[in-house]
C-alpha cells in the first residue's frame, strides 16, 4: 500500500508526513531529476504502508522539476491513494490545484490542514458540503497540535474514493477535448495540457495546437488563460459554498514590520550576523571537543599500533578525513542548519527574499536567490544544489559564481584561525569585506556578460508561524545526511591519495614546482603551495597543515602577519573545494564548473600578489 | 422546435464545418451539445423539414443556403456580444461565452450591427497573425489601449489599492502566475510596495511577492 501527500508549498505537508513517519525517512532522488522525494514507512493494523512526500507545487501543468516529477507519479499512478493536503486558510487557491489532480482520477482523500489557524481568522468551514462538492471524504487537522493527524491514515485506507470532480470548461475548450479524444484516443487529461501546449505526443501537439489557435482566435485570450480560469472559478465556487467568514481576532500584523524596508532591512542584517556569530561561536566550541575526542581515542591509539608504513599512512588519511568530516560537519554546518531551518520554519526567508529583491536586481539576479546565497554561508555544497530555485539559466551561472565566492563556515575556520588569531580582529573581518567587494564586482560583470534573460521574482510570502523543534531537528538531519553523503566519500578518497602523495615524497617535488608562485608572487614559504593544495581538498585543512608544516601552531612565530594574511585571502578564495567542483558539474554541467575554478584561482592569485606587493 | 434551438444547431453545425472544413455527422453534434445521438437525430429530421440542413447519405449534416445564412447570423452575434462583454465591460471570458449564447437569440439585427460598427471603432484595426502572437496571451486586443493612453501595470498604483487584474502581458511569467490566481477579473491588493520596486500582491488570501519587471506585466484598473 503506498500512499503520496500532495499539497501547495506550505501547506504543512513535511509537519504532517513527519508525524506519520516519525523520524525514519528515507531521501531518494527521483530518476533522472535532482528534485528529492523524502519517504517513509509505517505499519498500521499489521500492514505495510509507504508514504511518500510529493514536492510542494502550485499546478501541475507547468514545466519546472517538482511539477513534472508530481505529474508523471500521478499519471503512473505512483500511489494507491492521495492525500491531498490543504490550507484550510487558503482554501480556494489550494482548490485549484485539486481540480487538476482530478484530471487524473486517483482515489484521494482531502485534508484541511491548519484548520487552528482558519479558527483563529473565524474561518468556518462546513465539512459535509465540502466533501459532497469535491466527492471525497474531507478531514479536518492541525498539525501543528497535532489535531487528528491520527485519522489520516483509517480515512485513506479505509474511505478514499475515486474523485469525480469535473471542471465545467469553457464549452470550446470542452469540444475540443471531447474531438480530440474522439479522433486521437488520448485521455481528457493529455488533451488538456495538449491544448497548453505542453506533452510528448506530436500528433496530438499539432491537432491539439490547431484548435487551441481557433479558440484563442474567438476568445481573445490563450486557452492557458482561459483553462485557469474556469478552475479558478470552479474553486471560488466550491469555496464560497463550504467557508464562511466569522468573527475575525484581531492580531498584530508583524509584517508592517519585516517587510518595510525600515526596520525590515535591518531586522534583516541583524537575523543573518546573529546566525553566523552563533554558528562560529557554537560550532568552534563543537569543534574542539570532537577533533580532541578523536584524537585522542582514536587517533592516538591508531598510531600506537605502529602498523607497516604504507598501511598505516593510508590508516590514518581516512582517520584524518573522517576526523574532518564530523569535525567541520557537525559543529559548524549542522549548527547553521539548524540555524537555517529555524528561520525558514518562521516564514522570514520569504521576507528576506522581498527585501532583497532591489539589491539583487543589481546584480543581475532576483529576490529569490537570496536563499542559496545564505546557505551558502554554512556550506556551498546545499547552496549549489539550491540553486535549482533559480527559474533561468543565467541566473544560475551568476548564482554559481557568486555563492562558490561567498565564504563557507570552512572558510570562516582558516578566516578566523589564522587572522582573527595572530594578526586581529579587525583584520579578519577586512577579508570578509574585501570577498564581499569581489562578489559584487563579479557579480557587476557577470550580469553584463553573462547571456540569457532575466526572470525575475514571484514568490508566495509564507504565513509567520512558530517553528517546531522537532521539524527543525529532522529537517537539518535531513540536510546533514544528505551532505555527508556526498561530502564524506570525497573527503576520504582526497586524503588517501594526498597522504600517499607524502608518503612518496612528491611534496617537495611539487613545492618546488610552485616556489615562483607561492615564494615570488605570493611572498609566502615554500611549504604554504602543499597547505593550500590541501585547501582545495576542504578549505580549513588549508590552515591545520599550514600549522603541521610549520611545525608549530603558532603560526605567528614563523610567518610574518602580512603573510598570514595573504595566506588567508588566497586560501579563502583560491578554488571552491573538491566536493562543491563536484556538485557544480553535476547541477551546471563541465564548462561552468571548470569556469568557476579557474576563475577563482586566477582571482585568488591576483588579490593575493597585489595585497603581497602592497604590504611589501 | 424552438427558434433557439434552431438557431444553436445551425451556429455549431457553421461553426463546425468553417473549424474542420467538413461537415459534421451527427456523432459530432452529440458530442458538442452533449445530448444522446437519438435526440440528436430526431431534432435534425425538424430541421431538414423546415429546409435549413440536407442530410448526406454518410449522414453528414450540410446546410442549406439559408440554414447557412442564419448560422453566419448567429456566429457573428455571438462573437460580436463575447467581446462586448468580456473586453468592454471586463466580464470573465467563459461567463461572457454563455451570456452571449443567450443573449444571441434574442439581439436584433440592428443592434449587434451597430456594435459591431462601435467595437471597430475603438479597436485597433487589423487582427493579423502577428498582433495575435503578440497579444495571444493577453487576450487584449487593445480595446482600449492605443497610443493615447496605454493601460495602467501593478506598478502605476499604490500600497493599499484594491485593483482588478486585466490582463497579463508577459509570456514566461504568465504560467507561474495563473497558478496563484493572477487571472483577468480577479481582485487583488497591492499590500507593501518598495518605492519603484518589488511589491507585495495579495491575491485570493495569499500574499506574493513579485518584482518589478513581473509586476509590470500586470495590467490592472481600479476596482470600483
Amino acid at each position: 500500500m503506498k500512499i503520496a501527500l500532495l499539497g501547495n508549498p506550505g501547506a504543512g505537508k513535511s509537519l504532517i508526513f513527519n508525524q506519520l513517519t516519525g523520524l525514519g525517512i528515507e531521501v531518494n532522488r527521483y530518476p533522472g531529476s535532482s528534485v528529492c522525494l523524502e519517504c517513509g514507512n509505517v505499519c498500521y493494523k499489521k500492514e505495510k504502508i509507504e508514504i511518500v512526500d510529493l514536492p510542494g507545487i502550485y499546478s501541475l501543468d507547468g514545466s519546472s522539476e517538482e511539477e513534472l516529477l508530481v505529474r508523471k507519479f500521478l499519471e503512473q499512478g505512483g500511489a494507491d491513494v492521495i492525500v491531498a493536503i490543504f490550507d484550510a486558510t487558503k482554501l480556494e487557491r489550494s482548490l485549484y490545484l485539486f481540480t487538476q489532480v482530478a484530471e487524473f482520477s486517483p482515489r484521494i482523500i482531502a485534508v484541511l490542514n491548519m484548520i487552528d489557524e482558519a479558527e483563529q481568522q473565524g474561518l468556518i468551514i462546513d465539512v459535509d458540503t465540502l466533501s459532497t462538492r469535491l466527492g471525497v471524504p474531507v478531514l479536518l487537522t492541525a498539525a501543528s497540535e497535532g489535531r487528528d493527524i491520527d485519522r489520516i491514515l483509517p480515512l485513506a485506507l479505509g474511505s478514499s474514493r475515486v474523485v469525480s470532480l469535473e471542471v465545467p470548461y469553457d464549452h470550446h475548450i470542452e469540444a475540443a477535448l471531447k474531438s480530440l479524444e474522439k479522433t486521437l484516443g488520448t485521455p481528457r487529461y493529455k488533451n488538456l495540457l495538449a491544448l497548453q501546449g505542453t506533452g510528448e505526443d506530436h500528433m496530438l501537439l499539432d491537432s491539439a495546437g490547431a484548435v487551441a489557435h481557433e479558440i484563442e482566435l474567438r476568445h481573445r485570450m490563450s486557452v492557458r488563460q482561459i483553462i485557469a480560469t474556469n478552475r479558478h472559478n470552479l474553486s471560488r465556487n466550491i469555496a464560497a459554498s463550504a467557508v464562511r467568514q466569522g468573527d475575525r481576532k484581531k492580531t498584530y500584523d508583524l509584517d508592517s514590520l519585516l517587510t518595510r524596508v525600515f526596520p525590515g532591512v535591518p531586522i534583516l542584517c541583524a537575523i543573518l550576523f546573529f546566525l553566523l556569530l552563533s554558528v562560529f561561536v557554537i560550532g568552534s566550541w563543537m569543534q574542539e571537543i570532537i577533533v580532541q575526542t578523536f584524537t585522542t581515542y582514536i587517533i592516538v591509539p591508531f598510531v600506537a599500533l605502529e602498523l607497516p608504513p604504507l598501511l598505516e599512512r593510508i590508516g590514518f588519511s581516512v582517520l584524518v578525513a573522517l576526523e574532518a568530516g564530523l569535525g567541520i560537519a557537525f559543529p559548524f554546518i549542522f549548527t547553521f542548519y539548524v540555524g537555517l531551518s529555524l528561520i525558514e520554519d518562521t516564514g522570514y526567508m520569504t521576507r528576506a527574499a522581498f527585501l532583497a529583491d532591489r539589491a539583487m536586481h543589481r546584480l543581475g539576479l532576483h529576490g529569490e536567490a537570496i536563499i542559496p546565497m545564505v546557505i551558502g554561508f554554512g556550506c556551498t555544497v546545499p547552496a549549489v544544489m539550491s540553486l535549482r530555485i533559480l527559474k533561468t539559466r543565467r541566473e544560475k551561472t551568476i548564482a554559481a559564481f557568486l555563492i562558490s565566492m561567498v565564504p563557507c563556515s570552512a572558510r570562516t575556520v582558516v578566516i578566523a584561525g589564522i587572522v582573527a588569531a595572530f594578526v586581529g580582529i579587525a583584520w579578519a573581518f577586512s577579508i570578509y569585506l574585501i570577498v564581499f567587494v569581489l562578489i559584487i564586482f563579479t557579480a557587476i560583470l557577470l550580469s553584463r556578460i553573462t547571456p540569457g534573460e532575466q526572470f525575475g521574482m514571484i514568490v508566495e510570502m509564507s504565513v509567520l508561524r512558530r517553528p517546531q523543534a522537532r521539524l527543525v531537528l529532522a529537517k537539518s538531519w535531513l540536510r546533514i545526511k544528505e551532505f555527508l553523503f556526498i561530502a564524506m566519500p570525497l573527503l576520504i578518497i582526497v586524503s588517501i591519495l594526498l597522504g600517499l602523495f607524502q608518503f612518496y615524497g612528491l611534496t617537495d617535488l611539487f613545492e618546488q614546482l610552485l616556489a615562483p608562485i607561492t615564494v615570488t608572487l605570493l611572498g609566502l614559504p615554500e611549504y604554504a603551495s602543499t597547505a593550500l593544495l590541501f585547501g582545495i581538498f576542504r578549505k580549513e585543512l588549508a590552515f591545520e597543515t599550514l600549522a603541521v608544516l610549520a611545525g608549530t601552531a603558532d603560526l605567528g612565530s614563523v610567518m610574518t602577519a602580512a603573510q598570514l594574511y595573504t595566506f588567508a585571502i588566497v586560501s579563502v578564495l583560491f578554488v571552491p573545494c573538491i566536493s562543491t567542483i563536484a556538485v557544480l558539474y553535476r547541477q551546471l554541467g563541465a564548462r561552468i564548473a571548470i569556469l568557476i575554478s579557474v576563475y577563482s584561482v586566477f582571482l585568488g592569485l591576483l588579490i593575493g600578489a597585489i595585497i603581497n606587493m602592497l604590504i611589501s | 422546435m424552438q427558434p433557439s434551438l434552431r438557431e444553436d444547431y445551425l451556429e455549431a453545425i457553421q461553426h463546425f464545418t468553417m473549424t474542420n472544413g467538413h461537415s459534421p455527422l451527427p456523432q459530432d453534434l452529440a458530442a458538442v451539445f452533449g445530448k444522446p445521438e437519438s435526440e440528436i437525430r430526431s431534432e435534425l429530421d425538424d430541421l431538414r423539414l423546415s429546409g435549413d440542413i440536407t442530410i448526406a447519405a454518410d449522414t453528414a449534416i450540410i446546410l442549406t443556403k439559408a440554414g447557412r445564412s442564419v448560422g453566419e447570423c448567429v456566429i457573428k452575434k455571438h462573437e460580436t456580444l463575447q467581446f462586448f462583454l468580456s473586453e468592454i465591460l471586463g466580464m470573465d471570458s467563459s461567463t461572457a461565452s454563455s451570456e452571449a449564447c443567450t443573449l444571441e437569440h434574442s439581439v436584433s439585427d440592428e443592434t449587434v450591427d451597430r456594435l459591431g460598427n462601435y467595437l471597430k471603432k475603438t479597436r485597433m484595426s487589423g487582427d493579423t497573425i502577428a498582433d495575435r502572437q503578440k497579444t495571444a496571451v493577453c487576450g487584449y486586443t487593445g480595446t482600449i489601449c492605443d497610443e493615447s493612453c496605454t493601460p495602467s501595470s501593478l506598478l502605476d498604483f499604490n500600497e493599499g489599492d484594491e485593483l482588478v487584474v486585466r490582463c497579463i502581458l508577459g509570456q514566461s511569467s504568465a504560467k507561474r502566475l495563473l497558478d496563484l490566481g493572477v487571472v483577468p477579473g480577479e481582485k487583488v491588493t497591492i499590500r507593501r510596495k518598495q518605492g519603484k520596486d518589488a511589491l507585495v500582491l495579495q491575491v485570493k488570501g495569499c500574499d506574493v511577492a513579485l518584482s518589478p519587471e513581473i509586476a509590470a506585466t500586470v495590467s490592472v484598473e481600479r476596482y470600483s
